[in-house]
């Protein structure tokens, strides 16, 4: 919303630096987001050009002698030809900014030196409506006497500001200088008189002249018109012109523009029509027909659907409703009787129309935040008013009003000690009523209550359960949230607790961190080829993806499965900038679409390592520790996993017997597919699964009461033969001896066949493992039973030999 | 046999002198004080001399070797010294060099070391965490909150959709919704969780970042109770000289709504550009639960009261790291995560 301080001058009086203003209505709710000078240019200045010369390098420039207020006259170098001996002009000096943001510096023209330039409306970022004759492409002569020296925006009166300010969504009253002005007035102090509109009764009767009828009540509750007979189209005066020019509108001619200005000024869209070009002089307001096309203003072709409203005649579409008028009967030069219309069409309706129109304006986006009834009123009579002020035609006597409901007087009750109790202050109810007299609502004390007249142009207090809030919200803030101290709670106290998944995630990434991984935030947003590079099979569940309505584009267009993508174009950007780093994890949801309402939602730790050093193993071990420090006992890893994962280095990680994740090197296609220099070794692991392993209580077992025997084997089999194929073989074997903690700490696969005595096709591998008894220790005979027992049986199950 | 005695003598200690290791010390010591040494073949000749004699030589020649074995024990010390001395110099190592792990250095994201700070004051408060999903009910994330269909505050949070019924969430609000409809009050809950936004990604935007909220429900909470807790948690999270101030605002889920500002981290209050000059930075948005949420949910406002405040902790970390594209938090380039 743009103020522009000269409009808010008429309304108050200000006493402050803009910057203070600013900040006053900051605290209030309202933040000033810009303070835009009216002339944009800086550093320009009035001179008069004393004597002219040619230029004795270049027939198109001539050499000026320039009073700028000096003692001395300057040198400007021009090619402007309209530019005469005496004249005064803008001139840019040393150091001037202009319009488009364009420096300007003393140099030499083809030898001669030019300490500045003359501007043009253009250079100074202004037209006709702020300074007759800027909108000529040529260099601004002033029409008036200014001194020598002075800057031109002090000139030409254009030294003051404009507030940009933000409104937020429940103050659609504030779309307005009006509404604004109630705001700044209270907020210098002041209470904005309300301006009155001098009643304009005019001759005759408009229902002579037009009729309308409103087909749908629900989407326009209210529909105000005038008639004005005897137009002259002209252009609007300059302070009009200004006006909307200063509060960023374009002037076109004196109806346009008294519409326009009503809008900025009420806040309320209007709408004038050619009335010779409605038939009959009748307008319909009516839903339009499926795929009914209407062209608009902009002299686009806009196709309407039945739950958009239409503003008609008895044949044909002239305007969408709340949104724009109709090209077939816009005001023209030729124009001699218009119908002003001033309507409340529904919000929501408006709303939905723009959306599927992709089209708001000014006056769209007024009825999508809300309009009411009683300014509707008002702004019909203010533009009779400018009407009959400007002299542009002959006002006809009576309104039009076709209304569903007349508009009520509101009453809203709040509770004086309730508003207290919010706010945590001691007011009484005068001096609440006195805070909010200073906006414009008046409010009386009974008893333990404030009545508030809720005024018509505050639609967010509401007469109901929010009142006493409401009340509280324009108590507290035109009382200052500062004045209010601040408090610790009291009551009830709790013990913060951080929750048990919370508590695990934070060990995890702290562990991942600690391994030498950099943690990753990955967009949740995937495309539909990612599954393909991933080579996913058709019916993989990672393809029952949730797709967005309104994505980006289709690349983003799914909520991810997997943080695989995402890692692995991570590892793309790492090497191609050469970070230097390889060991990346995330912690994050992924989406299932599972054709319940909401998707299945799971947790996923993702890692990944490349590059030098690092190997299946190398990820293992990491994962390994892990599972170590949350106390997951009994994981095993079996041979299997995603497609996307290289047939031969790929496991499924099990607890329990139930997979919690994969492990393993990518396949050489998928990182053909991410354009990967390297191939990275990823792990995915579903989180939820593992923090609920991890909650496995543990107990404390008695150490070993007798001593541990440790042993060590060595034995050829076949190179397939998986050491947990091993180590399942010789955990099984019964014997006097328990056999515990088994595990593989050597491989060695013959380079050539027959080296250290391992044939082809086979391999050595070594184990250890413990043997102890409970109740005594372990003789001799005890042991090397147990160690033959489990040659035996490892010889019976998997043909193999110790080596010897 | 004095005189030789005697001569054994000076010469293994003149030998002695010329010792320069371990090796030399060995050879000498074999040489006088070994079996076949000098000083044992001269004891052998003793039983060849009279009793007497005997006695007085066995006297002087034990006196030399218990001489000799002195000073050779004490070389034997000076070389082993020298040795360890020597071993040590080779040893010794240019500490200043860089140190040496064979896991690289590892980092957590820079929203994560944030969203734990920020956490954990809450939880000093008396905050217990909650979270929800990601994929959400319009119902939750917007009609619950006081937001019907068409509200003209939709339009403040432009939504990504699955359906009519299903969004991403915009904000951590609906998991409000959530925790006053299952647990019961008095409670405070802390809800940390990523959000969405049909925002193209640029400098200070992301479609996907992380917010965090709070929310306390009491009978008797109060406006001054919200200024106190956000500034306890201001304080603990910014540092103790930084100031806050609430600043009406709107948000449809609270009223009074505010802004809350606090003191600029880059130039203290004073102005900067940082602050465009104001001397403060507007970091999250607060308010008093509206009876409306409190009553959609099942409570009665007349009974129960709340507060809540919400903060982006993607802006938190981009103030406090000075960091200038919101992007780069999620872009996985080790280089900045290397940094901070």
């Amino acid at each position: 919303m743009k103020l522009p301080l000269k409009w808010l001058k008429d309304f108050v009086e200000f006493n402050v630096t803009p910057e203070e203003f600013a900040n006053r209505m900051l605290l209030r709710g309202f933040e000033v987001a810009e303070i835009i000078p009216e002339m944009k240019a800086t550093g320009v200045y009035v001179c008069t050009i004393e004597k002219i010369e040619q230029h004795p390098n270049a027939e198109r420039l001539r050499v000026c002698a320039v009073d700028i207020g000096r003692e001395e006259p300057v040198t400007i170098v021009t090619n402007a030809t309209n530019v005469y001996e005496g004249c005064q002009v803008p001139v840019a000096l040393d150091g001037a900014v202009l319009a488009d943001g364009m420096e300007i510096h003393p140099t030499k023209m083809r030898g001669v030196q030019s300490v500045g330039m003359f501007c043009g409306g253009a250079e100074l970022g202004i037209t006709d409506a702020e300074y007759e004759g800027a909108s000529n492409d040529s260099v601004l002569i002033l029409n008036e006497k200014h001194v020598n020296g002075q800057p031109i925006a002090d000139a030409l009166d254009l030294n003051e500001v404009i507030f940009d300010i933000e409104l937020t969504p429940n103050r659609p009253d504030c779309q307005s200088i009006i509404g604004i002005c109630r705001e700044a007035a209270s907020a210098l102090g002041q209470r904005m008189k309300e301006p009155e509109i001098k009643e304009i009764k005019g001759e005759g009767n408009a229902e002579d002249y037009a009729k309308v009828t409103v087909l749908n009540p629900t989407l326009c509750p209210r529909y105000l018109a005038r008639v004005v007979t005897d137009l002259k189209i002209e252009p609007s005066p300059r302070w009009m012109q200004l006006r909307l020019k200063l509060a960023g509108l374009r002037p076109i001619n004196n109806i346009v523009d008294i519409t326009n200005y009503v809008l900025l000024e009420y806040g309320h869209p209007m709408h004038a029509f050619d009335l010779a070009c409605i038939e009959d002089a009748h307008i319909v307001v009516r839903n339009a027909r499926e795929g009914e096309v209407v062209t608009t203003l902009d002299g686009k072709e806009r196709t309407m659907s039945a739950d958009m409203l239409l503003i008609a005649d008895p044949h044909k579409g002239v305007g969408i409703a709340g949104v724009m008028g109709g090209l077939n009967s816009e005001i023209t030069g030729d124009t001699k009787v218009t119908l002003f219309e001033s309507a409340v069409f529904l919000p929501e309706n408006i709303r939905h129309t723009t959306r599927k129109l992709r089209h708001s304006t000014d006056s769209s986006a007024r009825f999508t935040k809300g309009v009411e009834a009683v300014n509707a009123e008002k702004a019909i009579n203010r533009a009779i008013e400018l009407v009959d002020m400007l002299g542009a035609g002959k006002v006809i006597g009576s309104m039009i009003n076709v209304t569903a409901k007349e508009p009520a007087e509101k009453t809203a009750v709040a509770d004086i000690a309730h508003i207290n109790e919010i706010l945590h202050t001691e007011l009484s109810g005068e001096r609440m009523a006195e805070l909010l007299s200073g906006i414009n609502i008046d409010a009386e004390v009974n008893g333990d209550k404030l009545v508030v007249k809720v005024p018509h142009f505050r639609t967010d207090i509401e007469d109901g359960i929010e009142t006493d809030w409401d009340i509280a919200e324009e108590v507290g803030r035109l009382y200052g949230y500062d004045n209010i101290e601040p408090t610790l709670m009291v009551g009830k106290t709790f013990q913060g607790r951080l929750g048990e998944s919370f508590a695990l995630e934070d060990k995890i990434k702290d562990y991942m961190a600690s391994m030498g991984f950099m943690e990753l935030y990955n967009y949740n947003f995937t495309s539909p080829q990612e599954y393909d590079l991933l080579l996913l099979p058709e019916d993989d569940e990672k393809r029952q993806t949730v797709r967005l309505r309104n994505p980006f584009g289709e690349d983003q267009s799914l909520m991810r499965t997997t943080l695989i993508g995402g890692m692995l174009r991570t590892v793309q950007l790492n090497c191609n900038r050469k970070t230097g780093h390889s060991r990346f994890f995330e912690v994050g949801n992924v989406h299932f679409n599972n054709n319940d309402d909401l998707p299945e939602e799971r947790r996923m730790l993702g890692a990944v390592c490349f590059g030098t050093g690092e190997s299946f193993f190398t990820l293992k071990g990491v994962l390994e520790q892990l599972f170590g420090s949350l106390g997951i006992t009994g994981v095993r890893y079996e041979r299997g996993g995603g497609e996307y994962l290289h047939p031969g280095q790929k496991a499924v990680i099990l607890v329990d017997g139930e997979s919690i994740g994969e492990i393993g090197c990518v396949h050489p296609q998928v990182k053909k597919g991410f354009d990967l220099p390297v191939s990275p070794f990823i792990a995915e692991i579903d989180f939820n699964k593992l923090i609920a392993k991890a909650n496995a209580e543990r107990k404390f077992k008695p150490l070993p009461k007798f001593p541990i025997v440790p042993r060590d084997i060595a034995i050829i089999v076949d190179s397939e033969v998986e050491s947990q194929t091993v180590i399942d073989v010789i955990s099984a074997v019964k014997t006097k001896a328990l056999i515990e903690n088994v595990y593989c700490f050597d491989v060695f696969y013959p380079k050539v066949p027959g080296e250290k005595g391992i044939p082809a096709g086979k391999k050595s591998m070594a184990f250890r493992f413990e043997l102890r008894n409970d109740d005594h220790t372990l003789n001799d005979e005890e042991i090397g039973q147990a160690v033959k027992a489990i040659l035996k049986s490892l010889k019976f199950r998997l043909d193999a030999d110790l080596r010897s | 046999m004095l005189d030789e005695l005697i001569k054994i003598r000076e010469e293994a200690l003149s030998k002695l002198q010329e010792v320069e290791n371990e090796n030399d010390l060995s050879e000498l010591t074999v040489a006088f004080l070994g079996r076949n040494g000098a000083l044992t073949a001269i004891l052998r000749t003793m039983s060849k001399l009279a009793p007497e004699e005997r006695a007085k030589l066995g006297k002087e020649a034990n006196e030399v070797k218990q001489h000799l074995t002195e000073k050779f024990e004490q070389v034997r010390s000076q070389i082993a010294k020298r040795a360890e001395e020597f071993k040590i110099r080779q040893e010794t190592i240019d500490v200043t060099l860089p140190g040496v792990v064979d896991v690289p250095a590892g980092k957590l994201s820079p929203l994560t070391v944030v969203y734990r700070e920020i956490r954990d004051a809450l939880i000093g408060l008396g905050f217990t965490t909650f979270e929800g999903p990601e994929v959400e009910y319009d119902d939750y994330n917007f009609t619950k909150l006081n937001l019907p269909l068409n509200h003209p505050a939709r339009d403040m949070q432009d939504t990504f959709y699955i359906n009519d019924k299903v969004l991403l969430r915009t904000h951590t609000s609906p998991c409000e919704a959530r925790a006053l409809m299952t647990l019961k009050p008095p409670f405070r809950v802390v809800i940390p969780g990523r959000v969405f936004r049909v925002d193209e990604p640029d400098a200070s935007h992301s479609p996907v970042f992380m917010q965090m909220e709070g929310l306390v429900v009491d009978r008797n909470l109060t406006i001054a109770d919200l200024k106190g807790t956000i500034d306890t948690f201001v304080k603990a999270v910014f540092g103790e000289n930084v100031k806050s101030r609430l600043r009406p605002s709107y948000f449809p889920f609270t009223e009074p709504s505010a802004e809350v500002d606090i003191s600029c981290t880059i130039c203290g209050g004073v102005g900067c550009s940082s602050c465009k000059g104001t001397g403060w930075m507007e970091i999250m948005g607060c308010g008093i639960t509206n009876p409306h949420e409190i009553e959609n949910c099942g409570l009665d406002p007349n009974e129960w009261r709340a507060f809540a405040f919400g903060v982006g902790v993607d802006r938190v970390a981009c103030l406090k790291y000075g960091i200038n594209d919101i992007r780069l938090l999620y872009e996985g380039d080790a280089r900045f995560l290397r940094q901070l």
